[in-house]
């Protein structure tokens, strides 16, 4: 686990007699940009409160920075920045205040990194929290993280409420400055397009299950979008076929593993294939967590990737 | 740092209280020249000043000390921090002591000023019969309790308003026991009440 910023077994968290998260394996490598994606309430939050130590785990162990959580909490927060789901803060509190406050627990704090965070996001620094916009109060969390001098930063829903120029000079931020610094960056978001543009490595978990986990590069090449036209095709998903959408006589199917060979197999049955091209993030993980489509291939790691791209 | 937050947080009702503990008894003493009101009963306004004094600082000092370090809105925030959550409990209440204690001593030493100016003689009131300075120490006490009662009910509700209210009402209830153990048994709990609220402390802290 050596290699690896955040490595998960089996980590489980139930609520009441509510599975959150039912028994997970997270590997997430050193220096990589690592997207956590899933649906509201899918489980992403319970995950990262479990990596803090915020919350305990029912089952399992969690494995961040070589260290365990249960262990050496105090050591892994040392080196680990956060923001969360909630963006709020202390309301009396001005930005330059919190900065004052934050800078005394962590000896790698940058103070010019503050200065400079600060005038690229624009932040109104001695302005109280509570009456900054909403946007403004998440830049200031990201703010507080990114100044910290952290070996790893965990976002959760880093762009709240953020406007397009913003979530773009973030998403500059951690693929530049971040990873410079040889930064880890573990963030769960819904900006899928984003997601796409920075992270190395995916994982997506729905309903406590983590579906699927690899580089992104992998999992794009993974899946095909099939277009084909023909009377009575096969519309039955299977572990080969995710999804079929039939619209009068063209079929459209969602493959992984060996589209090339599907394909063929539909063009013996008297097809015509008219396409067979690469899928999105954004339609690979839609056509994954969509419930009236349900994936039938089970638990975690049930889609085959690689298993070389987990370095 | 976060010493620094819990004193920025509470100053301003430490404060404001402070002006008040170290103003009363010199006001009263002010208001009531020319008359033998300090002569009769001036020692036992500034020990009715000093419980009162006390108890409203503990009760203050507990909920906003606790609601500013552990609302539910920012312990993320908080929690994340590398340091332990004991440790944050402990500074905060610490703060909160320290300040009550600068507030109490304050309202001690100016009523003692103000009694000497008028040479009036400390722990007797002629017309209440003299007041034991162990009366003054079991005040303290109370507060402290107080204080450390309200503080972690509020902590542990993350609420300031539910916090107190818990507070008072506990307090509340344990007075009407003593009262109705007085009236109905004939048995003084004030001692022993001095003694449960120094137990609790230790048990508290």
């Amino acid at each position: 686990m050596n290699d690896l910023a955040i490595g998960t077994k089996d980590l489980a968290k139930t609520y009441d007699s509510i599975q959150a998260v039912g028994g997970i394996n997270l590997s997430v490598p050193r220096g990589a940009i690592y997207g956590f994606l899933g649906r509201n309430g899918a489980g992403k939050t319970t995950t990262i409160k479990m990596l803090l130590g915020l919350t305990r785990p029912n089952a399992g162990s969690v494995n961040v920075l070589g260290m365990d959580v249960r262990n050496e909490p105090l050591a892994i927060l040392q080196r680990t920045a956060f923001v969360s789901e909630k963006k709020t803060l202390y309301p009396a509190l001005t930005a330059s205040d919190l900065v004052h406050f934050s800078r005394g627990f962590y000896p790698t704090w940058c103070d010019s990194a503050a200065e400079k965070y600060a005038r690229l996001f624009e932040i109104p620094m001695n302005q109280r929290f509570e009456k900054l916009s909403n946007g403004n109060q998440t830049k200031v969390w990201l703010l507080l993280a990114l100044c910290q001098g952290a070996d790893l930063l965990i976002l959760d829903e880093p762009t709240t409420a953020l406007d397009p120029v913003s979530v773009d000079q973030l998403m500059h931020v951690l693929a530049g400055d971040a990873l410079d610094r040889g930064c880890t960056v573990f963030f769960s978001s819904h900006h899928l397009e984003k997601v796409e543009q920075i992270a190395e490595y995916v994982g997506v978990i729905d309903g406590g299950k983590l579906l699927i986990e690899a580089r992104l590069d992998d999992i794009k090449n993974e899946f095909r979008l099939i277009i084909a036209a023909g009377n009575a095709l096969p519309a039955e998903t299977s572990a080969q076929v995710l999804s079929v959408d039939v619209e009068e006589d063209f079929y459209r199917y969602v493959v992984t593993q060996d589209a090339e060979g599907f394909a063929a197999a539909l063009v013996r049955n008297g097809a015509t294939v008219t396409s067979i091209s690469p899928l999105g993030l954004r339609e690979i993980f839609l056509h994954l967590v969509r419930k009236e489509q349900p994936c039938t291939f089970g638990n975690a790691g049930a889609i085959r990737v690689p298993s070389s791209s987990l370095s | 740092m976060y010493l620094w937050k819990c004193w920025r947080d509470t100053r301003a009702f430490f404060i404001a209280f402070l002006v008040v503990a170290a103003a009363a008894m010199p006001a009263i003493g002010l208001a009531s020249r020319g008359t033998d009101v300090m002569r009769d009963v001036g020692w036992s306004a500034v020990s009715g000043t000093f419980g009162l004094v006390t108890m409203v600082t503990a009760l203050g000092l507990g909920a906003i000390g606790a609601t500013h370090g552990f609302a539910e809105q920012a312990t993320h925030f908080l929690f994340t921090k590398p340091r332990s959550r004991l440790y944050f409990v402990w500074v905060g209440w610490l703060v909160g002591f320290m300040e009550m204690l600068t507030i109490a001593a304050a309202s001690v030493l100016t009523s003692w000023a103000t009694l000497a100016f008028y040479r009036i003689r400390p722990f007797s009131a002629p017309l209440l019969g003299s007041i034991d300075e162990r009366n003054m120490v079991g005040m303290l006490l109370l507060g402290l309790f107080a204080y450390a009662l309200t503080y972690s009910l509020t902590a542990i509700l993350r609420n300031g308003l539910k916090g107190l209210g818990g507070s008072m009402g506990i307090l509340t209830g344990i007075n009407a026991l003593g009262v109705l153990m007085r009236v109905r048994w004939n048995i003084d709990l004030w001692p022993v009440w001095s003694r449960t609220s120094l137990a609790s402390m230790i048990v508290f802290c």
